[in-house]
């Protein structure tokens, strides 16, 4: 079909010579925009109809085949059939409109003026019926892909009546919600969250306050009791006149997400982990060398000890004997080993080993008590926890890894217990803390680094300050820096997780995180969290 | 060991920034016949070295101001004879190619065997 104004094409086919050449004079007259085209048979004429797309198909009475048939091989596309019949047979007209022609017209006098007005009439019908069931077709192919969207998209859809019923859901909304096909219809919304107070669930809250959410994150709960970890977005539905109908949402399935998620945590602490466990084993390794150390030199003083103590028996038996010379051989042999083992010394630092080793053992017992301080979580569940304490823990465990590099100042402020993951912002600080001696080691080791903690309340917000005076960073890098996989570290010293992880941490926690610094000027991490956790969204 | 040092006590001078470590070592070698030196950081001990000559140094790998094996190398400029030793709670963290550079003869780990250090120092230096 050419895209220039649409000719008006038509075919003739008459086996009449005179009749042949009557009708195309006659169409002439409807001027140069129409296309004639001729056929000698019926099956001619109809691939011609097809293959201009024609509007209308005239044929004379005289063919060879049945109009019937011809009528017949028709499809609802194709243009309506004109037949032209002698004049006097009225009869013939008569069977032709039985058979299915649009119109007759008669091979009288008039002719070249009837038909150029029949043939127009029935073009401009055949158009007017062509262009409705093409706006049909189009509508219900709209139709058809809406509904093939809907049934097939990855993503639930729900849409709620006034009432907080659900109107409509896809198969996607019943395999993610585990209803069986067809259940769904009827039932209450707030029902997906039997832990929800039902004015609190995310719908309500679209429905009576036209509330839109994006993108919120929330747990539905299956029939079975799974928990399913979701992402809702979810708007009012408006009628044309703006009245309520209802809400409309689309929610994803997150537990792969979540887990991908946990994943990347699990990377990150494994790798936090193996720092630590290097600092650690350090500090357990100084005390155990010198308590073993200790150990070992007195069983050698012990050994003494019981040569001693030998010779005092000795002695005693030789004044218990009463027998002067060999009380005075057993005085003189005590004394000349007590002056071998230097007696008087061995006593002296066998109280210091012992002192030392114990002093020792108790740096042993801290480290185990700060690691457990350190590693005490909660279950999934938030708690009230002392953020002071939270950080101290952390940096007592971290610092043992850094302590040749930097000293470390605490200037804490009173903070109320928060509601949190403790676990999860110990990690945070765990990372600021790492990251920070990192800055600090990579500056150079000619003087100390510092490291600076504090802590404060502003408003209703809790502030956690890592200072360092390390390498700092510039200010490309600061737009980037909280981006997973980012690192100006060295292939293996960081897995580029460390902060894009603590920014995910503290978003959960509904506070921010952000870093001030200038190259060689160190770098000020501050995370801000509210003293009251948001609830999270059902 | 060299005819310089022979006929006198052989000098040690060992270097931790734990004085309970170097309080342990100096117990476990009092019988040894050494004349025992120690220091509490590297600077410290690099001024010994100024002080004077020593058959063997040991010393820590982790201490403030610069490791066991960078002091080491710097002590080697000063008595290249002297025996070298490191002593180091996670020997794993120690570059190989920095501990050959600086010419340490053994490397013993943390926590220590006694027996094995008393051994080490006599192999070395001779009672």
């Amino acid at each position: 079909m050419s895209d220039g104004p649409p000719r008006v094409g038509i075919v003739v086919a008459a086996h009449d010579e005179l009749t042949r050449a009557a009708t195309v004079a006659a169409l002439r007259r409807l001027g140069a925009d129409v296309r004639i085209e001729l056929a000698g048979s019926d099956d001619e004429a109809l691939d011609r109809v097809r293959e201009i797309s024609a509007d209308l198909l005239i044929r004379d009475h005289a063919s060879a085949q049945r109009l019937g048939t011809l009528i017949e091989g028709l499809r609802p596309s194709d243009p309506p059939v004109v037949v032209i019949v002698p004049a006097g047979q009225d009869r013939l007209a008569v069977k032709a409109f039985r058979e299915g022609a649009a119109d007759c017209v008669t091979r009288s006098d008039d002719y070249d003026e009837v038909l150029p007005v029949v043939a127009l009439e029935q073009v401009r019908r055949h158009r007017a019926a062509r262009d409705r069931s093409r706006a049909e077709r189009r509508l219900r192919d709209l139709e058809e892909l809406n509904e093939h969207i809907i049934q097939n998209m990855n993503s639930a859809l729900v849409v709620l009546d006034t009432e907080g019923r659900i109107a409509f859901c896809n198969p996607t909304a019943e395999t993610i919600l585990g209803v069986p096909a067809g259940e769904l219809s009827g039932r209450p919304a707030w029902t997906l969250f039997p832990n929800t107070p039902r004015e609190r669930v995310l719908f309500s809250r679209t429905l009576d306050e036209g509330v839109r959410y994006r993108g919120e994150e929330t747990v539905i709960t299956r029939p079975d009791g799974t928990l399913v970890p979701i992402g809702v977005s979810c708007a009012p539905l408006a009628g044309s006149e703006g009245q309520r109908l209802g809400a409309v949402a689309i929610f994803q399935d997150l537990s792969e997400v979540k887990e991908l998620q946990q994943q990347v945590l699990q990377t990150e602490k494994m790798a936090s982990i193996g720092q630590l466990a290097a600092g650690v084993a350090h500090e357990i390794n100084n005390p155990m060398g010198f308590i073993h150390a200790n150990l070992f030199q007195m069983t050698e003083y012990l050994g003494d000890l019981r040569r001693l103590w030998e010779h005092v028996e000795a002695l005693q038996q030789a004044a218990a004997d009463g027998k002067p010379d060999a009380l005075r051989d057993a005085a003189e042999a005590l004394e000349k080993l007590a002056r071998e083992v230097d007696a008087r010394f061995l006593i002296g630092d066998l109280e210091n080993a012992v002192r030392e080793s114990l002093e020792g053992s108790e740096r042993i017992r801290h480290i185990v008590r700060d690691l457990r301080e350190f590693s005490h979580q909660g279950g999934d569940d938030r708690e009230l926890a002392d953020l002071n304490q939270c950080l101290d823990s952390t940096a007592n465990i971290v610092w043992s890894m850094m302590k040749h590099a930097a000293v470390l100042e605490r200037d804490y402020g009173t903070i109320p217990p928060v509601l949190c993951y403790p676990m999860q912002l110990k990690q945070v600080f765990m990372n600021l803390l790492v990251n920070a001696y990192q800055a600090i080691r990579e500056r150079g080791e000619d003087d100390r680094g510092e490291i600076r903690l504090r802590t404060r309340v502003e408003g209703d917000t809790a502030v956690v300050v890592v200072e360092d005076n390390g390498i700092g960073i510039t200010s490309e890098q600061r737009d980037r820096i909280f981006d997973p996989f980012f690192t100006t570290k060295e292939v293996g010293v960081g897995t580029g997780l460390g902060l894009s992880t603590a920014f995910n941490i503290v978003r959960r926690h509904g506070g921010t995180i952000h870093v001030e610094s200038r190259p060689g000027g160190g770098a000020t991490f501050e995370v801000a969290l509210p003293l009251r956790a948001p609830e999270p969204a059902a | 060991m060299s005819e310089r040092t022979s006929g006198r006590a052989r000098r040690l001078l060992l270097v931790d920034d734990e004085a309970r470590i170097l309080s342990s070592l100096r117990r476990a070698l009092r019988r040894e016949g050494y004349e025992v030196h120690t220091a509490e950081s590297p600077d410290e001990a690099l001024r010994a070295l100024d002080a004077g000559s020593f058959d063997l140094i040991l010393a820590d790998y982790r201490m403030p101001g610069m490791t066991g094996v960078e002091f080491l190398a710097r002590a080697a400029e000063r008595w290249p004879d002297a025996v070298r030793i490191l002593l180091t709670g996670w020997s794993e963290q120690v570059p190989r190619a920095a501990l050959e550079a600086a010419g340490v003869r053994a490397l013993l780990e943390k926590p220590w065997d006694p027996e094995a250090l008393k051994r080490v120092i006599r192999d070395s230096v001779g009672p």
